[in-house]
């Protein structure tokens, strides 16, 4: 019985596809509008260098150094990952200037006449390099620092002196692994699952409309089988939406470090709690348009402050294994997510993620027993 | 054989159904008729165990659930809109615990005796009206229950669809005990062995047509329109009317309380003496009312129904 209402289930969805559309498609749209924010957010910062070096004749021959600093430093910032600078020249002060005022670059560095000069036959003295900008921006202070090391290091090679000290980079967690599009997505992969809460919902809702619930109480079927026969279906749309929302990520260079039956588990479990949850929403309507109207509500919420669609902090009561409860976590997705962030991100294992397993069953069972008892009393009583 | 007794139901203060009393036949067909609101959905819902009464038993004579039981087909359209009629006949048999064979089967054969086999295929909700109607008596019947319970199993059917209807309930009643509800006398006259007349949650009588109609007394009605605009004509209990009446009688040598003056009719039932019929154009001239037409006819459903449950509109 319950495989006949499981692929009665599907068969009308299949055949409504709207609804399972949106379902389906809202988290791995959600991807792509994060790629794209991630991208436009990440900072980037214009230098235009003016080289007026007039070379220096040794043995005979003229050394520009002047000419050489612009593609050595190209050649560097290509080399390495995270520096957020492009590097062009420009043919005049008052051109570079322009283009600063115009918000089009950052800052101008203006290479002296007697720059190779004073590098390759004075070294008692040093060259003065002028580095000209909006002193109030905060693209000026960075890439005034970033051209003033990249400098620093060109100088010491020049020289053979070298540096006087060497800094060393200390990643904190998985900072230098991992970017932010990458620290989105385990909420954005419970979105999808989150966005069961309106199909689920409108799947039992469309029955109770449809007479099945009639039917039910007329045939040898059993409510709980009814329940399980519908919510398996949903189930089965939230592996493909979490799927869907996992390559999507995927194609965008999200890199899954956990072990995927982990992940696999924390998703079926959160599907499981948003089919609960969703049964309390169905106690609380009675036709498709209130579910559209009254689950918005709720969905915003999940959304939005269970850390689904950006990361919120909030003051934790007390800690269930290394998960700390607090107000978000009446929302099931808030440790499903908290538990991918580690299994994902960090690559643990289930045994680390205890505390989010209890807090999110414990909160399925709450919304089960709500969701049981308010469907009961407003679709199957005969009072 | 189902056994209903003293079966009460009030919603708030509202008494749906008011102590009960009722014997239904195997193999029989029972209306169940009664106006707006008489509780005739009520009565049914408590027997398909839709709803619990606050008083009173139903007791079926058989050890079989209820589900196995009874088929019930209820009053608006019931179907699931995006699958096919063959598609919900299986489910539906599937729900009572059919294999998928057998319910194969069994929908095959019941749409074609509802004259659907041509739209196995058609979703439920790209049918018309009447094909919806017949399409949920065929889902009531998928189980092959013993008793089946229609509401109002001919609203909203074409005339020919509700003589297919018909011809179906009639051929099924051989076989099962059948109840419908219906506030549509012709129906009820058409299709039921006995008829039971509800109005307030109370029966007022049941029994076979015929002898319903003799609860008016052997004999026709007679029906006269004035075309004369007389207000008393139009007030029942006035004095002129009641003296009315009373001379009606006298002329015609009826009993009292056959007679009765309703919107310029004159209606008399049961009318037994044709010969002084004669005697009725001479009082409408003393009385200043001019004849329209008269009609004698035999005596309805509708009369018995009309003269237990009276004229008053329900809400």
């Amino acid at each position: 019985m319950i495989w006949a209402i499981f692929t009665k289930s599907v068969k009308e969805q299949l055949r409504n596809f709207w609804i399972l559309i949106l379902t389906l498609s809202m988290a791995p749209f959600f991807v792509f509008v994060y790629f794209l924010i991630n991208e436009a957010s990440q900072p980037h910062y214009q230098v235009r260098m003016l080289n007026l070096d007039e070379g220096f004749h040794v043995l005979g021959e003229e050394i520009n150094l002047g000419d050489d600093l612009l593609p050595e430093l190209q050649t560097y910032i290509g080399s390495v990952d995270n520096i957020p600078l492009s590097l062009k020249s420009s043919e005049s002060r008052v051109g570079a200037i322009k283009e600063i005022e115009s918000h089009k670059a950052h800052v101008l560095v203006v290479i002296p006449p007697d720059f190779s000069q004073t590098i390759l036959a004075d070294s008692s003295t040093t060259p003065v390099i002028e580095i000209v900008g909006n002193l109030t921006s905060t693209g000026y202070l960075i890439s005034a620092v970033w051209v003033g090391e990249m400098l620093n290091d060109f100088m010491a090679q020049q020289t053979g002196r070298g540096r006087l000290f060497v800094v060393q980079e200390t990643a904190l967690g998985l900072s230098d692994q991992v970017d932010e599009f990458e620290l989105w997505m385990p909420g954005m992969l419970i979105l999808s699952i989150i966005m069961l809460m309106f199909s689920a919902t409108i799947a039992i809702i469309v029955e109770v409309d449809q007479g099945t619930i009639l039917r039910l109480k007329l045939s040898g079927m059993k409510a709980g089988q009814f329940l399980v026969g519908v919510g398996a279906s949903q189930v089965l749309v939230g592996i493909i939406a979490i799927f869907l929302t996992l390559g999507a990520a995927i194609s965008l260079g999200f890199e899954m470090r956990g072990a995927f039956s982990s992940f696999l588990l924390i998703t079926l479990l959160t599907s499981v709690s948003m089919i609960a949850f969703s049964l309390i929403l169905a106690a609380a309507t009675r036709s498709v348009t209130d579910v559209l109207v009254v689950g918005n509500f709720p969905l915003f919420l999940f959304m939005f402050f269970s850390g689904a669609a950006f990361p919120i902090s909030t003051n934790t009561w007390f800690y269930i294994g290394d998960y700390g409860v607090s107000w978000q976590s009446f929302m099931s997705a808030a440790p499903a997510i908290s538990a991918l962030q580690k299994i994902s991100i960090m690559g643990v294992g289930l045994e680390d993620v205890r505390g989010e397993l209890l807090a999110l069953t414990c909160m399925t069972a709450v919304y089960f027993v709500i969701g049981l008892w308010g469907f009961q009393r407003r679709h199957l009583r005969t009072n | 054989m189902i056994s209903i007794s003293h079966l009460r139901k009030t919603f708030g203060d509202l008494v749906a159904v008011d102590d009960l009393s009722l014997t239904i036949n195997k193999g029989e067909i029972l209306g169940l008729l009664g106006p707006n609101g008489a509780g005739k959905t009520t009565i049914i819902r408590m027997l398909c165990a839709l709803l619990e009464s606050d008083g009173g038993e139903i007791q079926w004579e058989s050890s079989a659930t209820l589900s196995e039981l009874v088929g019930f087909c209820p009053q608006e359209n019931l179907y699931w809109p995006r699958l096919t009629c063959l598609e919900q006949l299986v489910f539906l048999g599937k729900m009572h615990g059919m294999s998928a064979d057998s319910a194969n089967n069994r929908a095959i054969e019941l749409l074609k005796m509802l004259g659907l086999s041509g739209k196995s295929d058609v979703y439920a909700s790209k049918l018309s009206g009447g094909m919806q109607r017949r399409l949920n008596i065929a889902l009531a019947l998928i189980h092959d229950p013993p008793v089946l319970i229609l509401d109002e199993p001919e609203a909203g059917l074409d005339p020919q669809s509700r003589i297919l209807v018909r011809d179906l309930i009639h051929s099924l009643a051989k076989q099962k005990t059948i109840i419908i509800t219906t506030h549509n006398m012709d129906e009820a006259e058409r299709l039921s062995d006995r008829v039971a007349i509800i109005d307030h949650g109370k029966l007022l009588q049941v029994g076979s047509v015929d002898s319903l109609k003799e609860l008016l007394g052997s004999g026709d009605c007679l029906e006269c329109r004035f075309e004369t605009d007389l207000e008393f004509l139009l007030i029942e209990k006035s004095t002129e009317a009641t003296q009315f009446i009373a001379d009606v009688n006298h002329v015609l040598g009826q009993a009292p309380e056959t007679t009765s003056v309703v919107q310029h009719q004159l209606i008399i039932r049961p009318f037994q003496h044709l010969e002084k019929l004669s005697n009725l154009t001479d009082l409408a001239k003393k009385h200043g009312l001019e004849i329209g037409d008269i009609q004698l006819r035999k005596t309805t459903l509708e009369d018995v129904f009309i003269h237990l449950t009276g004229r008053a509109l329900r809400e």
